[in-house]
């Protein structure tokens, strides 16, 4: 019983967010040794927009974005289609063993359409880019794909015009400070109700579970070993970002807003966990997943940087907030199918300028196997030395500041 | 973490309800740096990330985090100056 007790305390508290990550990036080498393709998103969520489409009645057989997507199949025969089915479930399961699901309004109609636009930008900058936070920041990177790097290093600077535009004065919470008085009983605005918290963890369990043997039946029963595999290890990313509170928009937006740079040290480090790893799949002959290095990715990068701080989550990181039952963020994943069905639109007409006409480089392929790796990883540490130095010019920033506490 | 110590008695509250990452961790500092020494200052947030960014935020910026209750949805931080 005391073991029982023990493993439910842990699935009910948060997790600690650096190991977590780490953990994220050897589980995305796995998947890309299993799958042969790299954890992603938002290219399942532009697949899905290609759906509405021809829900109502749109034909999008000569578009080209689509062709690119493969529309094939749906959401239960893909790979990441079931991916992301897995991974709500673990999302699901995390937000209710942990007690986190409530209905949540947003505090002012500003937010809402920071949420909606912000979330078209994100979602549009993202496809431009071939891939979000994901596929072209933490998994793109470890494949040795140069798009990765211009886009990440543009993301990083469309974050920046995101926090000076979110921190002006009409973007501002207008939450007021208030003073309490002596004697106040702390205890009378706690709502916990025992017995939802003992349903909504049990209902967890079930969602888990189900997840798992919807797995077992596709690798043993239904023949579909990716696929199961796929399903288990989006349950296992969903339950990670959801209990470790993951997210890759703060990692480099907090830098400039309040000097915290814990997160983007950590993404760092999972990438450099998982480029070794991808790195010997491919040597064994699974083939890296590389995109133009064109001005889409330098573009997209600055728009899904700018677009994820005014959202206030990129296209992962929504997923486990609206399975908390954060409204906010239903309207956030709603506006990125929106801004990747608006880039599917008008691709035909910029694709050649500004992606299909520039080079796929893989930097295994450019500096040889060795070289390569050894190109990245130097990529990386001065990705490392930016990050602490950004920190560093915050904190000196703030110490001139009278305001400064003790 | 800090979640099996006695809840202090906060004398301002922020309630952050609503408010997404990260207006909590911003409106946290401003508010630490406008109250006194011996206040103690209550931030509810239903924001549950804000679990990563609120305490390292605090302590990154010379204050202190004397508790954490996470047992309700709404995550709720007592800190000093």
């Amino acid at each position: 019983m005391n073991f029982l007790e023990d493993v439910k305390k842990y699935l009910v508290s948060f997790w600690q967010p650096v190991p977590a990550v780490i953990a994220l990036g050897v589980l995305s080498v796995y998947y890309f040794g299993i799958t042969g393709t790299y954890w992603a998103v938002t290219g399942e969520f532009t697949r899905w927009g290609g759906h509405a489409l021809q829900l109502f009645g749109v034909d999008i057989s000569e578009w080209g974005y689509f062709k690119i997507m493969h529309m094939d199949g749906n959401i239960f025969t893909r790979v990441d289609g079931v991916m992301i089915i897995g991974m709500f479930a673990g999302v699901m399961a995390a937000a209710l063993w942990g007690n986190n699901v409530k209905w949540r309004i947003p505090a002012s109609k500003i937010r809402i359409y920071q949420a909606l636009i912000g979330g078209i930008i994100a979602g549009f900058g993202a496809r431009l880019g071939m891939g979000c936070n994901l596929a072209s920041l933490f998994t793109g990177i470890p494949q040795f794909s140069a798009h990765a790097w211009f886009f990440t290093f543009a993301m990083i600077v469309g974050v920046y015009l995101g926090v000076k535009v979110t921190q002006l004065p009409f973007f501002q919470s207008k939450v007021k400070l208030q003073k309490l008085s002596c004697g106040i009983d702390v205890q009378s605005d706690k709502s916990r109700d025992e017995g939802k918290v003992k349903r909504f963890f049990t209902f967890g369990t079930f969602i888990f579970l189900a997840m798992v043997l919807w797995a077992m039946y596709l690798i043993f029963i239904a023949n579909s070993q990716k696929l199961g595999a796929a399903m288990l290890f989006g349950g296992a990313f969903g339950l990670i970002i959801a209990k470790a509170q993951i997210c890759f928009t703060s990692a480099f937006r907090d830098l400039f807003t309040t000097g915290r740079s814990q997160m983007a040290r950590a993404i760092v480090i999972g990438m450099v966990v998982s480029s070794i790893g991808v790195f010997s799949y491919i040597l064994l002959g699974t083939p890296p997943k590389i995109m133009w290095a064109g001005p889409n990715a330098i573009i997209g990068g600055v728009l899904f940087g700018f677009g994820i701080v005014v959202a206030g989550a990129c296209e992962c990181g929504w997923m486990y907030r609206a399975a908390e039952g954060q409204t906010h963020f239903w309207i956030v994943g709603i506006g990125n199918v929106i801004g990747a069905t608006l880039l599917a639109f008008v691709w035909d007409d910029i694709s050649v300028p500004l992606a299909t006409s520039w080079p796929k480089i893989n930097l295994l392929e450019s500096f040889g196997n060795y070289g390569g790796l050894f190109f990245n990883y130097l990529l990386l540490f001065l990705l490392f030395l930016l990050v602490l130095k950004l920190e560093k010019n915050y904190l000196k920033k703030l110490k001139g500041n009278t305001n400064y506490g003790k | 973490m800090e979640n099996n110590t006695q809840i202090p008695t906060p004398t301002h509250r922020l309630d952050m309800h609503g408010e997404p990452c990260p207006y909590p961790a911003i409106k946290t500092l401003e508010a630490l740096r406008s109250i006194g020494d011996d206040d103690i200052l209550e931030i509810i947030s239903d924001c549950p990330q804000s679990i990563n960014n609120i305490p390292i935020d605090v302590r990154n910026h010379g204050f202190k985090v004397l508790h954490i209750d996470t047992s309700t949805p709404s995550v709720r931080y007592f800190v000093k100056r």
